[in-house]
Parts: structure tokens; C-alpha cells; sequence
């Protein structure tokens, strides 16, 4: 019984960290369209600003975070302006941002692998490596404030989105951007704002995988299958959808790991994106498509 | 009578497209309906696009209150007091009744005042408060029509644009929207509406316009419109209808 309370609480705590790591990228495919392939490869910048502010300056992680979310946020919008605003006018624009961020994600880590070399690195705060016990449970303290961080910056960008002015716009903009148009919503505005909020949330990601995971620069490809499958069953653009299918998988994945081993373990996710696309093409969110 | 809207010799397309107008014109006094009809693909929908600042004019001119239109934004022009509902509705299916009546006011600049008309709207359109927490997109079609039509009200503009508001809908329910458009006119908003269905929309006007291949062929008193021979034979099937 404590196996399998530890299971799902490691888990979950897991589960919050994918789920921030895709909301961004669920919140910039809602109002953009953008298919990110580049998203897990700027969450690798953010775990780099981490990783040096610990390992120069002893600065915690977790305060490094709105650091790392800040700067990558700015990143957000220079790409914003550099490249997606021109090419938002172009007639094969979903094409295209696919061979665009593909071709970022490789730039942003060829940058990472000349400047840090391929080195395998670990934030390592004190937490990082101590544990609660509850009873026999045991719980890794990094997972868990990890974990915890995560879902209250879900929360907030939920209320955020819910209850302000500008969430009004993005969740109108998302869902019939002509209509927004009509209500005198400036789209092209609320395109680059999300953008900043998704690519800001990769950062904040960043700083918390950092010393959740060891990472090294071509390690984004992998998490580039997890997000993916994420989104894709949250319903492409549904953060909601994307968040419950996190924590969900998430701790299947950790049953399957603690049943099979933990090269199982990834492959849920796949598994899971494979059974879903054949039976809900969909996702579990996400609306029929239109057969009109 | 001086005119709140003047549409001018305009010519109109799609991004780098053909001219779809080529040459539209009309007048619109306050306070009136004015119904506009004409065949498929006569540019019925894309004159409205052009007034709204959704497609740039290329020629002619578009003057608002006597101020040109020309150049501004899709938002600037709401601003002036131009709304617009297109075929679709330009709903927002996930938001509920009450969260689409609140990106009604979205463009407000007393934003403290956008709870108290969503209030007034309630009250005015008592489906509308029943509803106020479904999905829009899980309404009936008049019921969608109902709110993208009550939405325009809470920025009480000027005029309100409608682009075939009765399209797909029964006829028990069609005679539903022209009641809620009879009210926005009672409440001093002048209306444009587009309508496939000419003898029902001329009847519900006070002003007719003809338009046809991307040009005003005839405009005039909605009465005069129905009894014009030329528009007898072209659109209303040839039968004289008293
Ligand atoms: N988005 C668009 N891009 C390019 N051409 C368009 C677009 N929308 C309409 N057109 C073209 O413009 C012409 C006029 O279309 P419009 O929709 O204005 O006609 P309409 O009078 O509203 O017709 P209907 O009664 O079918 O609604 C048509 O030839 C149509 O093919
Ligand atoms: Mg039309």
C-alpha cells in the first residue's frame, strides 16, 4: 500500500512539472497556431540560466526562476518580432512554423552544446537530494517543491486567463480570432503577449527541471515527444486538457516504471499518444473537427 | 436628411484578389433599417467587410458622421459605433452566455460599467439570463443568434451590421430575429442587414438596396424596391407582390 501511495505522489509530483512544461506550449498553439517543436529546447535555456546561477552564484533554483522565466520571456518576444508576426501573413504559416521552430530548437542547442559543451549537469540544491519519510513513504523534497511550484503557477495563469481583461482576449482570440478581431481585440497584440507568457513559462520549466532531471543540451529532443504527446491528448490548445493528461500519464508512467522499469516508463507516454490518436483523434479535450 | 453613413463608389477584394465591389454605393439615415439584397456572390457580405475595416477599400470612400473612414483598424471603427455580426456569428463556442456578452464590451473604455449592461442585456433578453452560464456553442441557432445579435447592444452603437442573421434557422424562429431586430431599432440603433430572402427582409426595411456583381443597381424606400419592375423579375420571381 505505502508503494503505491508513493507511486502516485511521485507521480503527480512529476506530473505538475510536465503539465507546466506544456501549458506554454498548449497556450501558444491555442492562440498562434504554432506548432513549437522549439518550446522543450528553450525549457533546456531556462534549466542553463538555473544550472550557472547555482553553480556561480549559489543562487537557488527556485529563486533563479522568475530569473530564467524573465529572460526567456524576452527571448519570446524578440522571436515574436524577428520571425512569427511577419510570417503570421504568409498563406502556408502552419507549414512554416514548423520547419521555423524545428530550425530554432536546433540553433537554440548547437548555442548550448558550443557554449556548455554536451556535459550531463544537475542543479543540486540541498533539497535536491533529501527526502521526506511519511510513515514508509518516501518523498524526494526536489520532486516535491518542484511539483508544488509548478501547480501554482498553472493556477495563476488559469485565474489569470479566467478572470483578467487580457485572459478574456487570449481565451476569445483562441477560440474565434476573427470574432475577437470584431469585439475591437487587438490580435496581433494578444499573439505576441502569449507568446512571451508560453516561452516565459519554459524558462520558469527550465528552472525546475534543473535540478529535477540531469539534462544536457540534445536532451530537449526527448522531451519534445513527451510535450507533444501531451498537447495531442489534451486536445491541441486545451491547457486544461494538456495539465489533466500531464498528471494523468504521469503517474501511469510512474506505475508502469515501478512495475517494468523505467525505460517502460517513457514509453507510456508514446503509447498512450498512439491509443488516443487511433480512438479520439481528437484528444480528450479537444472538439470534433468540423465537417463542414 | 443628412446621412449617417455614406458608402461611395468603393471597390473592394480579397488580399491581392480581383475587385469584388466595383463600385458600391449607399446611404444610411439614422435610425432606419436598411435592407440590402442581391444574388450569391453579388458582394453583399464583402460591402459589409469593407464598412467594418475588416478588407481595406481601394477606391471611393466610406464617410462615418461625415469622417472618413479610411485607413482605420477593424477596432478603431467599432470604436466610432460600427458593429458588426457576420454570418457565423463570430461567437466564442467555449466562453459561456455571460462571458460572450462581457467580449461584447470588450473594447468599452469604462470597463467598471461592462457588468451593469451585461446586467441590462440579461434583463432585456430573458433567455439570455437563463442561459447565462451554458457554453454558447452548445446553443440552438436562433439562441446563438439571439446573443451575437443582444451582444451588439451592450456598446450601444450607432449601427449594427447583420449578415444574413436568419440563415439556417426555421422560419417559426427567422420571424424571432426581425422581432430582435425591431427592438435594437426602437432603441435608436440603425440597422444594416443582409437578406437572402428579399420580400422578407424588404418588408422588415425601411430602405432597400440592390446590389449585383459588386455594384448598387437600385436603391431606394424599401416599398418603392419591392414594387420596382427590374427587381420584381431578377429577385423576387417575377410575381407581383402587393
Ligand atoms: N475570403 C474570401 N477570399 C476571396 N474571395 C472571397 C472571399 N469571400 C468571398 N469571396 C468572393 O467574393 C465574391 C462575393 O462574395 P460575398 O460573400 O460578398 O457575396 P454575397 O453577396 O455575400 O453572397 P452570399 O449570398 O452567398 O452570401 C464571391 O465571388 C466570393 O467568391
Ligand atoms: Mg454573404
Amino acid at each position: 500500500m505505502a508503494d503505491i501511495i508513493q507511486i502516485v505522489v511521485l507521480g503527480l509530483a512529476l506530473g505538475g512539472v510536465y503539465a507546466l512544461m506544456g501549458s506554454g506550449l498548449s497556450l501558444v498553439f491555442g492562440v498562434m497556431r504554432i506548432v513549437n517543436l522549439a518550446h522543450p529546447s528553450l525549457i533546456m535555456g531556462g534549466a542553463y540560466v538555473a544550472y550557472w546561477g547555482f553553480r556561480l552564484y549559489g543562487v537557488d533554483p527556485l529563486i533563479a526562476l522568475p530569473v530564467a522565466a524573465i529572460i526567456l520571456a524576452a527571448t519570446g518576444v524578440l522571436l515574436y518580432k524577428l520571425i512569427f508576426e511577419r510570417e503570421a501573413k504568409s498563406a502556408k504559416y502552419s507549414e512554416m512554423t514548423v520547419l521555423l521552430t524545428f530550425a530554432i530548437a536546433m540553433i537554440v542547442e548547437g548555442g548550448l552544446a558550443t557554449a556548455f559543451t554536451n556535459t550531463q549537469r544537475v542543479t543540486s540544491p540541498g533539497y535536491a537530494t533529501d527526502a521526506f519519510f511519511i510513515g514508509s513513504v518516501f518523498i524526494p523534497k526536489g520532486q516535491l517543491y518542484a511539483g508544488m511550484v509548478s501547480l501554482a503557477l498553472i493556477a495563476a495563469l488559469a485565474l489569470f486567463l479566467k478572470y483578467s481583461r487580457f485572459g478574456y482576449a487570449i481565451r476569445a482570440t483562441t477560440q474565434n480570432r476573427e470574432a475577437a478581431e470584431l469585439m475591437g481585440v487587438n490580435v496581433n497584440m494578444v499573439g505576441l503577449v502569449s507568446f512571451a507568457i508560453g516561452i516565459g513559462l519554459a524558462g520558469a520549466a527550465g528552472a525546475l527541471v534543473s535540478f529535477v532531471f540531469s539534462f544536457f543540451p540534445s536532451k530537449h529532443w526527448e522531451w519534445v515527444a513527451v510535450l507533444m504527446s501531451l498537447v495531442v491528448l489534451g486536445g491541441m490548445g486545451s491547457i486544461l486538457g494538456t495539465v489533466v493528461a500531464a498528471y494523468v500519464l504521469s503517474v501511469l508512467a510512474a506505475f508502469v516504471g515501478y512495475f517494468f522499469g523505467a525505460t517502460w516508463s517513457v514509453l507510456t507516454f508514446y503509447l498512450a499518444l498512439f491509443v488516443v490518436l487511433l480512438v479520439r483523434p481528437q484528444g480528450l479535450f479537444g472538439e470534433k473537427p468540423e465537417m463542414a | 436628411m443628412s446621412e449617417l453613413l455614406e458608402v461611395k463608389d468603393i471597390v473592394a477584394g480579397y488580399g491581392d484578389g480581383p475587385a469584388i465591389l466595383n463600385g458600391a454605393s449607399l446611404t444610411v439615415q439614422p435610425g432606419k433599417v436598411h435592407c440590402i439584397i442581391g444574388p450569391n456572390g453579388a458582394g453583399k457580405s464583402t460591402l459589409l467587410k469593407a464598412i467594418c475595416g475588416m478588407l481595406p477599400v481601394r477606391s471611393g470612400n466610406v464617410r462615418f458622421k461625415g469622417e472618413s473612414l479610411a485607413g482605420l483598424r477593424p477596432d478603431q471603427i467599432l470604436q466610432k459605433g460600427i458593429c458588426f455580426v457576420p454570418q457565423e456569428r463570430a461567437l466564442f463556442p467555449k466562453m459561456t452566455v455571460r462571458e460572450n456578452l462581457r467580449m461584447g464590451g470588450f473594447s468599452l473604455k469604462d470597463q467598471s460599467d461592462l457588468e451593469r449592461r451585461v446586467d441590462e442585456i440579461e434583463e432585456q433578453f430573458p433567455i439570455l439570463k437563463e442561459r447565462r452560464d451554458q457554453h454558447a456553442g452548445t446553443m440552438s441557432g436562433g439562441q446563438q443568434q439571439t446573443l451575437a445579435m443582444a451582444r451588439t447592444m451592450i456598446l450601444r452603437p450607432d449601427i449594427v451590421m447583420l449578415d444574413e442573421p436568419s440563415l439556417g434557422l426555421a422560419p417559426k424562429i427567422v420571424q424571432q430575429v426581425f422581432d430582435i431586430m425591431k427592438v435594437m431599432a426602437d432603441t435608436g440603433i440603425t440597422i444594416l442587414i443582409v437578406e437572402q430572402n428579399a420580400l422578407l427582409g424588404l418588408r422588415n426595411a425601411d430602405w432597400g438596396l440592390v446590389l449585383d456583381l459588386g455594384r448598387s443597381l437600385f436603391e431606394g424606400p424599401a416599398n418603392d424596391v419591392l414594387e420596382d419592375d427590374r427587381i420584381q423579375e431578377l429577385y423576387l420571381g417575377g410575381k407581383k407582390v402587393a
